[in-house]
């Protein structure tokens, strides 16, 4: 019992450096998608340092980072890959359009903003944000993700 | 042996990756970033709330004046507003150190009002805004800007005839 604890604590230390990153897009125009990878692929801004990488499986990640208004098309699949996001997790909404709509604020179509579907922790407004703001917003995320695990 | 050209190159160009977040991160000179707001300067034509794509600014009538009220969570940096601003009220800088914590949510915003004030030409309730430059020749001075600032629209259009500028 008392080994199982200790591969915990251990496994706990070494997450708490390295949390993973998942990407949502819930019906975003690509912009901030491409600021995104731009963040993680392009050696001048590299998210890496961090400790951080972007995982392909919501199973895996740590830190969500949801971009786009939350359409009415993609709104029950972006609600159900988020909950298979383990807790704890820690979400960034990137752009305007998760926030508050952005230019398509009070639409028919979407149904933001985000946070009254899901519980969001970070907000990075810009349209796209820079690569450096999205860096910005993850260092946050980060530092509230240290607090919760 | 191309290979040993680049690590040479890159020995002593040193690592391309900007610093940020641990050290400070570069800026372009006409980056277009959070808004600003110059209450002074404003002279309540509504303008940029008119062009405003987004729907981010916003005038409200208070009892104690003209609210303008802008949120960055919405802001596009679409630069209209600054473009159209008459008196340069309402500018950009390049700040971009946007992110915050989603309880800060709604302090990310510019509210601002422009006071109602007695008009010393008929002792109207009228708007303290500044003066309109457009057209004026010659242009305002700072002391004109502030007798404007206490006239009502009517008594403006007198003290313009008077001056004898093209309005």
């Amino acid at each position: 019992m008392s080994l199982l604890h200790a591969i915990e604590s251990q496994a706990r230390r070494y997450a708490v450096r390295s949390p993973w990153i998942y990407r949502i897009n819930a019906g975003s125009c690509n912009g901030c998608d491409v600021e995104c990878a731009t963040t993680a692929l392009i050696p001048r801004y590299d998210v890496e340092r961090l400790g951080c990488q972007y995982c392909g499986s919501p199973r895996h990640a740590d830190i969500v980072l949801i971009t786009g208004p939350l359409t009415a098309r993609v709104k029950d699949d972006v609600l159900r890959v988020f909950a298979e996001v383990p807790d704890p997790k820690v979400t960034v909404a990137v752009g305007v359009c998760p926030i508050s709509g952005g230019v398509f604020r009070e639409s028919y179509a979407v149904h933001a903003p985000v946070d009254q579907y899901l519980p969001v922790d970070v907000n990075v407004p810009g349209c796209p944000p820079r690569p450096q703001a999205i860096i910005e917003g993850v260092a946050q995320a980060i530092e509230i993700w240290k607090e919760r695990i | 042996m191309n290979f040993m050209r680049i690590f040479a190159r890159n020995l002593m160009r040193g690592p391309s990756t900007v610093p940020f977040p641990f050290g400070p991160a570069w800026t372009p000179q006409r980056l277009r970033g959070r808004i600003q707001f110059k209450l002074a300067s404003c002279t309540a034509c509504r303008a940029c709330e008119q062009v405003c794509a987004p729907g981010a600014i916003r005038f409200d009538k208070t009892p104690e004046g003209l609210r303008f009220m802008m949120w960055h969570n919405t802001c596009v940096f679409c630069g209209l507003c600054e473009f159209y601003c008459p008196t340069d009220a309402i500018s950009q800088s390049d700040d971009w150190h946007l992110a915050h914590r989603v309880d800060k949510k709604f302090e990310m915003a510019i509210r601002e009002t422009v006071p109602y004030t007695a008009c010393t030409g008929c002792g109207m309730k009228t708007l303290a805004s500044a003066p309109n430059p457009v057209g004026i020749v010659p242009p305002f001075t700072a002391e004109e800007i502030e007798q404007h600032r206490h006239l009502c629209p009517a008594c403006r259009k007198k003290a313009l005839t008077n001056r004898g500028a093209t309005p």
